[in-house]
């Protein structure tokens, strides 16, 4: 019933991050986009960290990528991640937007634009605003919404601004994260 | 956040092909539509329609508008380790090569690109050996970089990349603040050229070397991606250079027979 999953972190989220990504099930089936704040100038690394125990591959895209089922996208370093009609990523060196490129907000409401109910859209640990506008487009558009409870979060501010602006469906727990997300083909 | 419509964009667009015979209809759509709320945001226009009685009634607004839906580069230096490459092999081997030669960077917004490498050549004393040729769409866009503006929230960022590249002087240098406004040294554009050019680059200049065209193809669909690179192809030299954002990727969408790839992590093609 769900077609892609968007997923933004910043401080303190790798750690779920790699939870996530090392849950999926052997036939999941739906795109999924990682816009995590990351250091700008450093452009390799990140992602074979993330590789390690991620049971799907992770792509870090160029520019107009066809986007694939059972993959995750990671936004490259000092690039907006779009989400663009059409099945293709697209990239773009604007301005930062809290203070942040790859911006989250960026990359869920474009998500948001596509997949419209179809999007799962989740919230994780991080130290500023990014993503609760984004997250409050996908539930608008009828997409479902997930944070991790503040209370499992090295820093908080993140979650609490996305819980604050728009409606959660559903505040997990590291475990019951990784246990919903087992559960999607 | 200011939201506008796809109906709105395509008005626009429509309106401009129309009174300036400019097509914008192969941008990229997103990035486009986010350029133009930018723009109601920052003018504090309520309304796309009050924008295009602006863009129609008025040229000089027009040539503004051009200069804000372009994306200016993010910084100087960025990605400092092409810049390293760029000073310490490439235009070394190049002017080797062919001691005259020209390096055509289209499309400039800001100028961050073009400063870079003015600077890059004047720490390789090159900088009155080397043509460098600039064209834009917008002629406020030409007229700020001649004035060497430099946008204050980018100071900081260029400077760390600028050391990143190892750069040989103190980046403070090269700008002084004046006014609560930053300068850049003008003085390194003396042998620059600077064209105004259309969407489809029809005056494109001939026997260049080398192209730096980064991060703008990102704006384009597939259709101008395309009509652009044969514009390239015809301004290059047989083995000249092009270099794009490290994360565009011309065998993409297409099979691209006439460039191949010598530098994959730095996106430096070839022309076959």
């Amino acid at each position: 019933m769900y077609k892609a999953i968007v997923i933004g972190g910043s401080a303190g989220s790798f750690q779920v991050v790699t939870r996530i990504l090392s849950s999926f099930s052997p036939n999941f089936n739906m795109p999924v986009f990682l816009s995590l704040h990351r250091l700008k100038h450093v452009r390799s690394g990140f992602l074979e960290a993330l590789t390690m125990k991620s049971k799907i591959p992770i792509i870090e895209p160029n520019d107009k990528e066809q986007i694939k089922p059972g993959k995750a996208y990671l936004a490259p370093a000092n690039y907006h991640m779009y989400i663009e009609l059409g099945n293709r990523i697209a990239l773009s060196t604007e301005e930062p937007v809290h203070h942040s490129r790859p911006s989250i907000d960026l990359s869920f409401i474009t998500a948001s634009n596509v997949y419209r109910e179809k999007l799962i859209g989740i919230i994780l640990s991080g130290a500023n605003h990014d993503g609760a506008y984004g997250l409050k487009k996908v539930q608008e558009n009828g997409g479902l919404t997930i944070v991790q409870n503040p209370k499992d979060c090295q820093v908080t501010t993140m979650t609490e601004a996305a819980i604050s602006l728009a409606k959660i469906d559903h505040v997990f727990s590291i475990d019951q994260m990784a246990d919903f997300i087992s559960k999607l083909k | 956040m200011a939201e506008i419509g796809i109906v709105d964009t395509r008005n626009i667009i429509k309106l401009i092909q129309e009174k300036y015979a400019c097509d914008f209809s192969d941008y990229a759509l997103t990035s486009f539509k986010r350029r133009l709320e930018n723009i109601l945001l920052v003018r504090n226009l309520k309304h796309p329609e009050i924008l295009m009685s602006k863009i129609k009634e008025d040229r000089n607004f027009y040539d503004k508008f051009l200069d804000e839906i372009a994306v200016p580069s993010s910084e100087m230096f960025r990605d400092p380790s092409l810049w390293r490459l760029l000073r310490d092999e490439t235009i070394p081997k190049l002017y080797q090569e062919t001691p005259n030669f020209k390096i055509w960077l289209p499309g400039v917004v800001s100028g961050d690109e073009l400063f870079s490498l003015c600077i890059t050549l004047k720490e390789l004393n090159l900088l009155d050996k080397i043509h460098v040729h600039v064209s834009s769409l917008s002629n406020f866009s030409l007229e700020s970089i001649k004035k060497g503006y430099l946008k204050a929230s980018k100071v900081e960022v260029s400077e760390e990349n600028y050391v990143r590249a190892n750069g040989k002087e103190n980046f403070t240098k090269y700008y002084k603040e004046v006014g609560g406004n930053f300068l850049r040294d003008t003085s390194l554009l003396d042998n620059v050229t600077f064209e105004l050019q259309n969407i489809e680059m029809d005056n494109a200049p001939s026997g260049v070397r080398l192209i730096i065209y980064r991060n703008k193809m990102v704006y384009f669909n597939p259709t101008l991606q395309l009509k652009i690179l044969k514009v390239f192809n015809s301004s290059l030299q047989p083995n000249g250079y092009l270099i794009i954002g490290v994360k565009e990727f011309l065998g993409n969408l297409y099979n691209v027979n006439d460039f191949s790839l010598v530098n994959p992590s730095e996106s430096i093609y070839k022309k076959k």
